[in-house]
């Protein structure tokens, strides 16, 4: 597999690069950065009624993208997460500048021990055909909160850039059929021939040379043999069932890192409450001992707010809210809940654990009408109108505002296809059809993206630094200025990246991210103009 | 009684075959190759199946399996075959005994890579010992070790003499293999956390007396255990202060601790002490009953053991032991600040006191057995004839 040989080459020429990656790590130039976002999931709901549904790992999205600088080079990043842990993930690393000469990439714990050792760097391969495209094969050896960095190499010096990259395993791959068929053959020759081996050893071992076995070492062969096949049977089972119970051990990492469900509670008929659902009080026990154990009273800020909560209302995702709950007592986040209609409602609620883990609880609820509710306020924002079209979606690249202005989707000719990375690049017109100029930061980025899958499979919440979380790459970033605080000798190197936005926002809006699987999507896209947040909104069809 | 004369004047004048050899170079690679592996999974990370080490265990299987096929055909199809006389017989198919076990190990042994492929593919690359697809692999060369083991036992039975005394020390040689094999298998039940909790002297109960008792009735030797284990010991500490003579350092990530070398095993068990004690003990009681001598040698096994590793591994867990000799100080790449390793803190097996002694109590009964078994194995050996 060509892919396979760049990656094992890129090993090889790697194993003398370390000097390389000691004095690049000294050179490190700190620099604040923002970005944020979200791998998201699903899950469940109380109101008066409660409905648990817990669906795929990390709201079927655990592919990384990331856009942003490597000092003097803009990256384009795409980390595709192996399905176990440990596993390759393969990293897909696009140049906008076509100077870069050599890209090195290294995984590392996100914060706390094991973020401060890297391991060898391994060289990323650069396409011959395209020699802004690089990739590589890498070794994720822990689920949880990881990161990888990435040193570029080129004529305008060293850059350097951390993404996060949060990792669990998803599911147990099935054993291929030729396999399954290979192994019970060996099996079966294995077992009966040992049956046999004992079987010759008893008749025949202890016998001088050219000496005939008897009637009675014949019998006692046979018993022998009798015995033998009745221990390998045995022996065959048992190690069966610790087969199932490593596969068990397994899943239960698996389950760890799916999204948790959310326990949803509904107030005095408008104040919502979010807790963690924990169904089973030994698993709490058990899983309080796991990295994956998450507790809401120790999730960390995210571009401004301890949580992001989305309100999607079903089946038609005819409206939206996004809006940020505060923290309670007792391990939970409530709000009060702003007008809404009556109806049934999907509910994702981001955060971040001390780690710089992204979780995604997810949950329905079905609320009566709540008329009078508390007015939106500051970050908080909504949206309704059309619903998303039955399969296969149309697709629409024009929003209007209320203001008469439009998002337009600036889509690539062509159809759109699951598992490529693409740009998506919104740009934001005033009511005569020109380029706003009254473009504000929304919680310090340019904007703000869900990308929502119509049976809620999939949620994303992108940023214009890609789908990692902020919070995340706060921690990253504050683990390479660590680096550079305590590096020795000239900074020759630059790393920067893009934090809150600064001076006049641009009305042209990037998001990268790719859709994890075929089907009919809803597009939110939040930016804030004039004081005002609105939000556009987009349908797309997703094909093969 | 002249066929047997026959075969030990014949054996006398021989030199050791060319099967034996190359089964012992067989599983001197796996040797190399398991300890090496180990340590490149804890210095360095396994980032491809084609390792240096893997491939040196897997010679093991391929050099085993292709010389024993051979000369189970060789014999079988040539029917003036000098091996012909003293071979077994099996689906048609005549060798050697120990041929026939190699040749299982050896497939034992092909068959655990696509299975342990799989496994890494379907649960991720593992950092662990015990697994399915690895019991497999040890299985297999367990299987290897063990048919040379015999094979050497087969042409000493009938071999007198000098020769017979150049076989005894082949044998000798090659039982270590067997020996550091069993223990290599135990070894997530040995780390110096457990070595205050009973079931670390249940497992050294499990698997110590059975060889040190099989060999010295395998050889009759009055040393036997003690040379066994002495060899044993000598090339455990190769590994120790060779291995970090190499340099290494983490490829794959993330990293807790610091690697500049390849880490090597731990310091051995100091299995020596009861070695000495069990060939002293038996020299005394060969008059007993059969189970009186095993409930004796067990008992002074698992006392003498107990009174020289407990506090070793104080000494162990001081910071006096981390230097290169004891090797302490030498922490996998992935052992986090809370790892046992970096905690210098026993670890509880038993949940109570009294679970302690129950299970010390099951230790003393299971080193008794054990050396029963241990002896009958030796004596099945001592009469090994093809």
């Amino acid at each position: 597999m060509p892919r396979e040989k760049a990656y094992h080459r890129g090993r090889r020429e790697n194993r003398d690069h370390r000097e390389d990656w000691e004095r690049a790590r000294s050179f490190v130039i700190p620099s604040p950065c923002f970005m944020r976002s979200r791998i998201q999931r699903f899950g469940a709901a109380i109101l008066f009624l409660f409905l648990a549904l817990p669906l795929s790992a990390h709201v079927g999205s655990p592919d990384v993208f990331y856009e942003g600088n490597a000092g003097p080079y803009r990256l384009f990043v795409t980390v595709r997460v192996p399905q176990v842990i440990p596993g390759v993930a393969e990293i897909q690393i696009r140049s906008e500048s076509k100077d870069v000469r050599a890209i090195r990439v290294v995984p590392m714990r996100l914060a706390g021990p094991g973020s401060n050792l890297p391991p060898t760097p391994d060289l990323a391969a650069q396409s011959k055909d395209d020699p802004q495209f690089f990739i590589a094969g890498l070794w994720l050896m822990e689920s949880g909160a990881l990161q990888v960095r990435m040193l570029v190499d080129g004529p305008q010096g060293q850059g350097e850039v951390s993404v996060p990259v949060p990792t669990s395993a998803q599911r147990t791959l099935p054993m291929p059929k030729s396999l399954t068929v290979l192994l019970l053959a060996l099996m079966l020759l294995l077992a009966v021939g040992a049956v046999f081996i004992v079987g010759a050893i008893v008749r025949e071992g202890n016998l001088d040379s050219g000496e005939v076995p008897s009637d009675a070492r014949n019998l006692r062969a046979r018993r022998a043999m009798l015995v033998t096949a009745v221990l390998v049977a045995v022996l065959l089972f048992l190690g069966k069932a610790w087969w199932g119970v490593n596969a068990a051990d397994f899943q239960r990492r698996v389950d760890f890192f799916k999204p948790p469900a959310a326990a949803l509670k509904l107030v005095d008929g408008r104040r919502l409450e979010i807790r963690v659902e924990r169904p089973d009080k030994r698993a709490e026990l058990t899983d309080r001992r796991s990295p994956a154990y998450l507790r809401l009273s120790e999730v960390i800020p995210d571009h401004g707010h301890l949580m992001h909560l989305f309100l999607i209302r079903l089946p038609e995702l005819n409206a939206m809210w996004h809006l940020h709950p505060d923290s309670t007592a007792g391990e939970a986040f409530a709000l009060d809940l702003p007008d809404l209609p009556a109806g049934r409602y999907q509910v994702f609620a981001d955060v971040v654990d001390p780690r710089g883990y992204p979780w995604t609880l997810v949950g329905t609820i079905e609320l009566l009408q709540i008329v009078a509710g508390k007015p939106l306020a500051g970050d908080d924002s909504t949206w309704s109108g059309a619903p998303l079209a039955a399969a296969p979606a149309a697709d629409s690249t024009n929003s209007p505002l209320p203001d008469g202005g439009h998002i337009v989707w600036q889509r690539p000719p062509g159809d759109l296809k699951a598992g490529v990375p693409l740009e998506f690049t919104f740009a934001v017109q005033d009511k005569d059809g020109r380029p706003a100029q009254d473009m504000e930061p929304y919680m310090g980025m340019a904007g703000h993206a869900e990308f929502v899958r119509s049976d809620m499979s999939v949620f994303a919440h992108v940023h214009p630094a890609g789908s990692v979380s902020m919070a995340a790459l706060e921690l990253a970033q504050g683990g390479m200025a660590d680096a550079a605080a305590s590096a020795q000798g000239p900074m020759s190197m630059a790393m920067s990246m893009p934090m809150t936005e600064v001076g006049p926002v641009s009305p042209e809006v990037r998001f990268p991210y790719g859709f994890p699987q075929p089907g009919e999507y809803r597009l939110f896209v939040q930016i804030k103009r004039a004081g005002r947040i609105e939000t556009g909104v987009f349908d797309a069809h997703v094909s093969q | 009684m002249q066929t047997r004369i026959a075969a030990q004047v014949s054996a006398a004048t021989d030199s050791v075959p060319w099967y034996v050899w190359s089964c012992l170079l067989a599983v001197i690679s796996s040797v190399v190759g398991g300890a090496w592996d180990i340590s490149w999974h804890e210095s360095i990370g396994r980032d491809s199946f084609w390792t240096t080490p893997h491939i040196l265990i897997q010679l093991c299987g391929i050099v085993s399996g292709l010389s024993c096929g051979y000369l189970i055909l060789s014999t079988t199809f040539q029917k003036n075959s000098p091996v012909r006389a003293h071979s077994i017989s099996m689906w048609g198919f005549r060798g050697p005994m120990g041929a026939f076990l190699c040749a299982w190990g050896g497939v034992c042994m092909i068959t655990s890579a696509p299975f342990d492929d799989w496994w890494h593919s379907a649960y991720g690359l593992d950092v662990k010992i015990l697994s399915p697809p690895h019991v497999l692999l040890a299985l297999g060369m367990t299987g290897i070790r063990f048919g040379t083991v015999v094979m050497i036992v087969s042409e000493m039975n009938r071999a007198v003499g000098e020769y017979r005394a150049r076989l005894e020390h082949l044998l000798f040689f090659a039982f270590i293999f067997l020996f550091g094999m069993t223990i290599g298998i135990a070894q997530e039940y040995t780390f110096r956390f457990f070595m205050h909790g009973a079931t670390f002297y249940f497992v050294a109960a499990l698997i110590a007396p059975i060889l040190l008792a099989a060999i010295a009735a395998a050889t009759q030797h009055p040393w036997a255990a003690t040379i066994t284990t002495a060899m044993y010991t000598a090339t455990h500490l190769a590994f120790t202060w060779i291995l970090p003579l190499f340099p290494a350092e983490p490829k794959l990530g993330p990293v807790y601790q610091k690697i500049t070398h390849l880490i090597p095993p731990d310091f051995p068990l100091l299995l020596i002490v009861p070695a000495i004690v069990f060939d002293l003990v038996r020299r005394r009681i060969g008059g007993w009953n059969r189970w009186a001598q095993a409930g004796a040698l067990g008992t002074a096994f698992l006392a003498s053991f107990i009174a020289v590793q407990w506090p070793f591994a104080d000494f162990l867990m001081s910071p006096a032991s981390r230097n290169w000799i004891f090797a302490t100080g030498d922490i996998p790449y992935f052992a986090g600040p809370r790892s046992p390793w970096m905690r210098n803190v026993f670890l509880s097996t038993e949940p109570t006191v009294t679970a302690f002694w129950v299970r010390m109590g099951i230790a003393l009964v299971a080193a008794a057995i054990m050396t029963e078994l241990g002896a009958r194995w030796g004596d099945w050996m001592r009469r090994v004839r093809r």
